[in-house]
């Protein structure tokens, strides 16, 4: 296979790539409910005439290596399907960084730690006492 | 000896120091000055800790040249020698019993971290609409609830929802993104790895979770600072109420910040402290890591 997969020059195409598939597996999951072949995500993608099979080929096993879609037998080739709705990857994204603010080992850095619905009127008090001092 | 004074100053600088340094809540107002003396005072009881087994070697080998000098050199030698024995398992069971724990929630914590941020990064590259907002690049998530936030390392993101952008004015986002900016720039969360490494490698009764919790805060007070620079305090106030305002519904699980953001808001407020008790900080600072060296530097003399 002649694919680069590693070379840093690639990375950032290979990312938007993998993007553009997600988004095409999602929009046309309804025509496609069995997935597409490598073959079909190759021709419907915008791009299609310029990639070659095999790059479309890495975007998907790197895509299935990262659980975003899954694959099933048909007869000799494979068949990729999004392994969850756009809305339900989304939701579990929300939920995890949301879980994740309140976690003491937290992996990411929020904004905000959240907020109790108690802690609201302490937070406006002190919200009029800064534009007071520093407004 | 020194050994003995470096293993009390272990102890102070490990269980002692930081509950009185949680409670100086003065030194918010400084926090860049202040997470150097945390990080200090917790470098030097590591540091500390770690120097008690050489720091013991040259006080045995001096006895060893004492006990020559006498009569009865041959039995002294034999006595010393066990004594040396014992001395040494003494010796390695406390450098291991500090760095075995680190190491291992090093890396426990270390792989935990790495591996949420890989799924998440992953996740959020799929999800998420590139955009560029206020020469920031980030990724977009379509959902309702407000919510900021960054996935450092090599491969940082800045990442935001639809609900954050549409609740945010021009002014608060600013101060939103020069936050998230300053977290990514400063290297925050290694910063924050660290103190949460050492904070599991302690032994239970000695951790004390309002040490992690100011540190945390003065992380976010660091970055708060950042905003403030580049949209003043007051559109960093009202950002953190706009958000706030917005997670509350969902954020149900429990607020992790346990009045956090209102002492964040309540910093905002205030100035920071005069350059001399900022100065007297970075001095204690170094003050404390000097200490166990210059004690290890006295036992080998």
């Amino acid at each position: 296979m002649t694919t680069p997969t590693s070379s840093p020059a690639s990375t950032p195409r290979l990312g938007e790539l993998e993007r553009a598939v997600m988004e095409q597996l999602w929009d046309r999951a309804a025509e496609h409910p069995e997935g597409e072949s490598v073959r079909e995500v190759l021709e419907g993608l915008p791009a299609g005439r310029d990639l070659a099979y095999t790059t479309v080929m890495t975007v998907l096993d790197r895509l299935t290596k990262k659980q975003l879609v899954t694959r099933a037998r048909d007869g000799r080739a494979w068949r990729y399907r999004p392994a969850g709705t756009r809305e339900s990857l989304t939701a579990e994204t929300m939920r995890a960084s949301l879980e994740d603010a309140s976690d003491r080992h937290a992996a990411l850095l929020h904004f905000l730690d959240g907020a109790s619905p108690d802690e609201l009127a302490e937070l406006r008090a002190a919200l009029a006492e800064v534009e007071r001092r520093r407004g | 000896m020194y050994a003995l004074a470096l293993a009390l100053i272990a102890v102070v600088l490990a269980a002692v120091a930081p509950r009185i340094m949680a409670r100086l809540k003065v030194f918010r107002r400084s926090p860049r000055a202040a997470l150097v003396a945390w990080q200090a005072v917790s470098l030097a009881a590591v540091l500390s800790a770690l120097a008690v087994a050489p720091a013991a070697i040259p006080f045995l080998t001096r006895t060893h040249t004492i006990a020559c000098a006498s009569e009865e050199c041959p039995s002294a030698v034999a006595a010393w020698r066990t004594q040396w024995w014992a001395v040494l398992v003494v010796a390695a069971v406390v450098t291991f019993a500090v760095l075995l724990p680190l190491l291992v929630s090093g890396h426990r914590i270390g792989t935990r971290l790495r591996a949420a941020r890989t799924r998440h990064t992953e996740l959020v590259d799929v999800l998420g609409d590139p955009r560029e907002e206020d020469g920031t690049q980030l990724r977009v998530l379509a959902h309702a609830t407000p919510t900021a936030y960054c996935l450092p390392g090599r491969r940082s993101r800045v990442v935001l929802t639809e609900g954050a952008l549409t609740a945010l004015p021009t002014g608060e986002l600013s101060a939103v993104l020069a936050h998230e900016r300053a977290h990514l720039r400063g290297r925050h969360d290694l910063l924050l790895e660290y103190f949460t490494v050492l904070h599991h490698s302690v032994p239970g009764p000695v951790r004390s979770p309002e040490a992690l919790r100011e540190v945390r805060l003065l992380i976010e007070a660091l970055a708060d600072r950042a905003a403030s620079r580049a949209s003043g305090p007051v559109e960093t106030a009202r950002a953190l109420l706009t958000l706030a305002h917005g997670q509350t519904p969902v954020a149900g699980l429990g607020a992790g910040g346990q009045g956090a953001t209102a002492a964040r808001m309540r910093l905002l407020a205030d100035r920071p402290l005069p350059a001399p008790v900022v100065a007297l900080m970075y001095l204690y600072a170094a003050a404390v890591v000097a200490l166990p060296l210059t004690l290890l530097w006295l036992a080998w003399r």
